[in-house]
């Protein structure tokens, strides 16, 4: 039931109000998606890339930075909507005491918890955006080869779903750790890991069955391999409907929980 | 009247922990009301105030404004519904008119005529030289006007201000005043707490006590002062005599009297007018000086009834 809360117009005034926050000064806010991929390109790609060479994926050699580009909009995905909602939500809860103002109002809190993911998508797309303009630059400029560029901004829409699943996923933390340092833990001992196990700079050995079970679980993995599918091979395959479903059960299940973490924090019961 | 009736709520009860902090608190606001919401801290005021405005749910009891169950018709009800917390939750992102702006859109139906409506408070709460400054540039006062002038950008009919003057300067506390009775003015109901005791007896037209989460007393405040404190309250000093101070207690319980409040130098004692006869004759040798009771003097009886139920508690072996 909390998850219609998604599609109510309060859960929306919430995200338009995050949202006119950071468009005020959306061109700083921009800086670090237009830029990592750059500086990744050229640290991992062209630097690392020259010893690594090539690789073998589906079956094709490619170069080290075709396989990389695509895995970086898998991996903003997954940063920017998680420490949006780790450390941004935290500030806004805490310092800010916004959400007190806001329940005030007809705004409920699974309302405000939904608006807050719903920014975490929109967040989410909008920095894999800016990943996506800088690669199809690079590849414009034969900087990097992609067989299908085109394609790659199909990603976005899936994008935006696994940013609401990753912002959800944060708020339960932000729910329950008791300071903004305390944010360090969930970032080192979750995303950090998620995105090594990810597919998202290097191809994960699947030897060991628990590897093959991580990675099947985890949506970042998946939209990697999606993104790599489009890009790559010129077509979308199972990687997709693997990445709505892992990113549709983490929502079902980080949602509730948040809710019902806030609302003990938040209101004492 | 009854269309009048703006909020009741009977019996409500809610428990934290496992202690019982509201016991059967009933509310009736009217429109064009000021109801003020007393008690020491600990008394409920805060919980019932949370309970009433939706942020808690009762753990029994019942709540309907406009003659309306608030837990079936709530959404409904909090568009009519003010809030202005005794914290500054302000929208710190956005100055003046757009703090304004923006909470107005948390509200549906939208708000009729909302640029004119915004200008309107701005005006009205001396706001307009502002309007393009953040929250954090405003002195304590402004920021107070802010929060109220927010609270009522949706056009609401019942109004909670919790604390709204704490930490002001007299200036400033005057200023909000005149803004609370303004309010009263257009016909909103407003349910007020607050520790300024000069506070409530000004801008409420009813009070209600609370003290350990029951309500002890309710009724205009000049009639409440009379019935739970007497019509005088006689001042005299004893000088560390203990004997006498011995005597005195001794008289005052065997009488059924309050006990008196010791404040610097002196004891203040609230007496009934039979009560005043027999004490002063009782006690010749003693310099009586006599005042009227405030609600002050209200308030320290119900911190010191609380403080003896504490202590007869604690002696029994249990918590308050």
């Amino acid at each position: 039931m909390i998850l219609l809360a998604l599609a109510d117009w309060r859960s929306w005034a919430v995200m338009r109000r995050h949202a006119r926050v950071y468009l005020r000064t959306w061109y700083i806010g921009m800086m670090p998606p237009a830029m990592e991929p750059v500086v990744a390109m050229l640290a991992f790609g062209l630097g690392l890339g020259g010893f690594i060479g090539a690789l073998v994926w589906h079956g094709q050699t490619l170069p080290y930075l075709t396989y990389l580009a695509p895995g970086l909009c898998a991996y903003t995905a997954l940063n920017a909507p998680f420490f949006h909602a780790l450390w941004g939500a935290y500030v806004r809860m805490h310092y800010q005491r916004l959400y007190d103002g806001l329940l005030a109002t007809q705004v409920e809190l699974p309302h405000m918890v939904a608006g807050e993911i719903l920014w975490g998508g929109t967040m989410g797309t909008m920095f894999v955006g800016a990943v996506v303009a800088v690669i199809l630059a690079l590849d414009a400029c034969g900087v990097l080869h992609l067989p299908h560029p085109l394609l790659l901004p199909l990603v976005l829409p899936l994008v935006f779903v696994m940013g609401c699943a990753m912002a959800s996923f944060a708020l339960t933390f932000t729910a329950v750790l008791p300071s903004i340092d305390h944010m360090n833990l969930p970032a080192f001992l979750l995303a950090i890991p998620l995105s090594l196990v990810s597919s998202t700079y290097f191809p994960v050995p699947e030897g060991h069955p628990l590897v093959r079970l991580l990675l099947a679980i985890n949506p970042v993995h998946h939209l990697a391999e999606s993104a790599r599918a489009l890009a790559i091979l010129g077509e979308p395959d199972l990687h997709v409907l693997w990445m709505l479903l892992s990113s549709g059960v983490l929502l079902a299940v980080t949602m509730p929980l948040a809710t019902m973490l806030l609302r003990r924090r938040l209101l004492g019961g | 009247m009854a269309s009048d009736l703006l909020l009741e709520a009977t019996g409500l009860v809610k428990h934290f922990a496992g202690r019982r902090v509201v016991d059967g608190v009933g509310v009736e606001l009217r429109a064009g009301m000021v109801l003020g919401l007393l008690g020491p801290n600990g008394a409920g005021k805060t919980t019932t105030l949370r309970m009433l405005s939706g942020f808690i749910a009762p753990d029994a009891g019942t709540i309907s404004y406009f003659g309306r169950d608030f837990s079936t018709a709530r959404s409904a009800t909090k568009r009519m519904l003010g809030i202005c917390s005794q914290e500054d939750t302000l929208d710190q992102e956005f100055p003046v008119a757009e703090n304004l702006l923006r909470y107005a859109g948390y509200f549906r139906p939208r708000v009729d005529d909302l640029h004119a409506r915004v200008d309107e408070l701005l005006d009205t709460f001396g706001l307009r030289p502002f309007a393009g400054h953040r929250p954090e540039e405003l002195s304590g006062g402004f920021r107070r006007r802010l929060m109220i002038a927010r609270a009522v950008v949706h056009r609401p009919r019942v109004l909670f201000l919790d604390e709204p003057t704490t930490g002001l300067d007299p200036q400033a506390r005057v200023a909000l005043w005149q803004l609370v009775n303004r309010l009263r003015g257009e016909g909103l109901g407003i349910i007020l707490t607050t520790h300024y005791m000069d506070e409530a007896e000004r801008l409420s037209d009813e009070l209600l006590v609370l003290a350990e989460g029951r309500i002890t007393a309710r009724g205009q405040p000049r009639t409440l002062l009379g019935a739970v404190l007497g019509e005088h309250v006689a001042v005299y000093a004893t000088a560390g005599d203990a004997v006498l101070e011995e005597r005195i207690a001794a008289w005052l319980r065997a009488a059924k009297a309050s006990t008196p409040a010791p404040i610097m130098d002196e004891w203040h004692l609230p007496l009934r007018a039979a009560q005043l006869a027999a004490f002063a004759a009782a006690f010749p040798a003693l310099a009586l000086r006599l005042r009227e009771p405030t609600l002050d003097d209200l308030f320290l009886k119900l911190a010191r009834d609380g403080e003896g139920a504490a202590s007869a508690a604690a002696h029994a072996g249990r918590a308050p």
